[in-house]
């Protein structure tokens, strides 16, 4: 290969690292970059998957604004943003904090928080579709009625029913984080804890000055990394919510329920599309502003 | 007042002990250096004294309070860690008043204190800086200027100058030796490196297996080691140690040389090891101790570190800078009686 040999190194590396890199990049074409600017396209087209596309111009669009289901739905999405992201995260830093200290039992404890996150979401979410059950199947309504409190609608209720849908959610992903922020907490090099042990400052401050700036960048990911979760929520609620989904009356109905719903239900892809462009900008957006907002001057 | 008094100190974990009883003396204001090879038990005592180890048995008292069971904050002591313990999110003043965070005085007080140490240190003008801002000495100082803020009784450093390139050790021993003559408050500095132990204590403590060695001035434990382990720790190249015999006053060297030991020496036989550093160990044609040929010539200028191949092994000896042996050459090395040291063979303890 007289060619290949009059290459100088640098472009036999290049030469290289494009051979390596062929397949996963041919891969994202096909895969994730030709669907998605079909997606797109499809956003400013009707087709009802079997007859021929037409062009619909900015009609879809336009349906969206004015769809008030959108609207519901817009508002459950960010629910369970704002209120699943920060309970995840505290949660899991307690834990994880409170773990990291933990030597009896320790990889026994990791693995029990780790499990849920290995189980299948459906598997998950029909268990505790039962938990949620009235009296005498539901363990929830089981206690309650042992210490005389009277039965709650879980499902059934417009206001109680994404908090529920949302526990499962928050208890799945726990596990990950977990092993996350241990990894972070075990990065920091015990003199730090030292030194301050020898300053005489108290647990608090130690927490608030040195354990959580430190974990920054871990913090910044788990937020990232479970805000998109909570944005793409689907199958908790899919499989909780099966005889209605995303009832009752779409007060659990996620932005990817009503996709899912608009597209293979009512076989409107343009319309399915254009709600897939709308949560493609909310996860770029929420997540600028949040790598923003978090990342260390 | 603010001594520092060990009594029988021991640590165990579990069921291996660690240190064997450590007793010392050390005085108000006095600078005291724990030397040996990793392992040794130095950092172990250190970490005792600062309270953030366990004693198992013993006493520690510092300013004649026994502190076994006080907390760290509560022994009025500073530390100051191998890896500087400091930081990265705060700037340099916030890392230097994180030692006074507990302290009860007023924030003018303490934002005087604050720059009067970082005066003393000499980084008034990186005050605001945050530490990855800073070079190596710079993040060292600021180290110290954490556990000086805090005016303790005593300061603890463990090894803080083993992260320095060779020629920042040297100017920081400087410093910390220049600080310690200013502040005079007592010091225990922990290093693995005999030279920093040299230059910079009062009095040495060298530690091997959890038991103290000797305790003595750098001039002591260089001239005067009390074992074959402290005459080879201390000082560079190691001492020699040649095999010999000691007879009526006369050192009789296997290979049958022979040469009066000097009029101090005791009238006992037996058997022992020779030592002599390589400094007092010169090639000279009379009352030779030992003879080989020369291997490898070592040039540092004023003078010359020749390597010689003696039937008792390799050993070292200085010859002058301008004309040494050269390589191949058979040698004849001998010194001043008054610099040999003498050792008994088993147990290695010095017998004059």
């Amino acid at each position: 290969m007289p060619f290949y040999r009059n290459l100088s190194i640098r472009q036999k590396q290049i030469a290289w690292a494009w051979a390596f890199l062929a397949v996963p990049v041919l891969f994202y074409v096909i895969i994730r970059f030709y669907p998605t600017g079909n997606a797109i396209m499809i956003s400013f087209q009707n087709w009802n998957l079997l007859g021929d596309r037409t062009w619909a111009g900015l009609e879809n669009y336009q349906k969206l604004v004015a769809d008030p289901v959108f609207w519901k739905v817009f508002k459950n999405t960010f629910l369970y943003l704002i209120i699943g992201t920060p309970i995840s995260l505290v949660l899991s830093f307690i834990i994880a904090y409170q773990l990291d200290k933990v030597r009896f039992m320790h990889g026994t404890l990791r693995m029990l928080y780790f499990l849920p996150f290995m189980t299948s979401a459906v598997a998950m979410a029909w268990v505790w579709r039962w938990f949620y059950q009235p009296v005498p199947t539901g363990l929830f309504n089981n206690l309650l009625a042992q210490v005389g409190i009277s039965q709650i609608e879980f499902l059934n209720s417009t206001s109680y029913a994404l908090p529920s849908v949302l526990a499962p959610a928050v208890w799945a992903g726990l596990g990950f984080q977990i092993i996350i922020f241990m990894a972070g907490l075990r990065a920091i090099p015990v003199s730090y804890y030292e030194a301050a042990r020898i300053d005489g400052v108290g647990w608090w401050t130690v927490l608030t000055q040195i354990t959580i700036p430190l974990l920054r960048p871990t913090i910044v990911f788990i937020v990232v990394f479970s805000s998109i979760g909570f944005l793409r929520i689907f199958d908790h609620v899919y499989n909780m919510t099966t005889n209605n989904p995303g009832g009752p009356l779409n007060s659990t109905k996620p932005l990817v329920l009503m996709i899912y719903g608009t597209a293979f239900d009512d076989f409107d892809m343009g319309y399915a599309a254009a709600q897939t462009v709308v949560l493609f900008l909310i996860l770029l957006i929420v997540s600028l502003i949040q790598l923003r907002l978090l990342r260390s001057e | 007042m603010a001594q520092l008094v060990l009594r029988n100190l021991v640590k165990r974990y579990g069921a291996t002990e660690v240190l064997h009883g450590i007793n010392l003396d050390v005085a108000d204001g006095e600078f005291v250096v724990f030397v040996g090879p990793s392992g040794c038990g130095k950092s172990t005592t250190l970490r005792m004294i600062a309270g953030l180890e366990e004693v198992s048995d013993g006493v520690i008292e510092i300013g004649g309070r026994e502190v076994n069971h006080l907390e760290p904050k509560e022994r009025d002591i500073a530390m100051v860690f191998q890896n500087y313990a400091i930081y990265p999110h705060m700037s340099v003043k916030k890392n230097i008043a994180f030692g006074l965070r507990s302290s009860k005085m007023s924030k003018p007080d303490k934002d005087k204190r604050i720059q009067e140490v970082a005066a003393i240190l000499g980084m008034t003008d990186l005050l605001e800086r945050k530490p990855n801002q800073l070079s190596g000495g710079q993040r060292q100082r600021v180290a110290i200027g954490r556990a000086m803020v805090r005016d303790p009784a005593v300061f603890l450093f463990d090894e803080p100058l083993s992260n320095l390139d060779a020629q920042l050790r040297t100017q920081m021993r400087l410093e910390i030796k220049k600080l310690h003559q200013r502040v005079g408050n007592t010091i225990v500095f922990v290093t693995h490196d005999q030279v920093e132990a040299m230059t910079m204590a009062d009095r040495i403590v060298i530690m091997k297996d959890g038991h103290i060695q000797q305790v003595g001035t750098p001039d002591e434990v260089y001239h005067k080691p009390a074992n074959t382990f402290v005459a080879r720790f201390i000082g560079a190249p190691s001492m020699n140690m040649l095999d010999a015999e000691l007879s009526e006053g006369r050192v009789i060297m296997p290979e049958g040389l022979s040469f009066p030991m000097g009029p101090t020496a005791e009238a006992r036989s037996g058997r022992i090891t020779l030592g002599v550093r390589p400094d007092d160990l010169v090639p000279r044609e009379t009352d030779a101790l030992i003879q080989g040929k020369v291997t490898v010539r070592e040039p540092l200028g004023a003078e010359t570190l020749i390597y010689v191949d003696t039937p008792g092994g390799e050993i070292v000896a200085k010859a002058d800078g301008r004309n040494p042996p050269s390589v191949g050459e058979q040698v004849r090395l001998g010194a001043d009686p008054d610099n040999l040291h003498v050792f008994d063979r088993e147990t290695g303890m010095v017998v004059r």
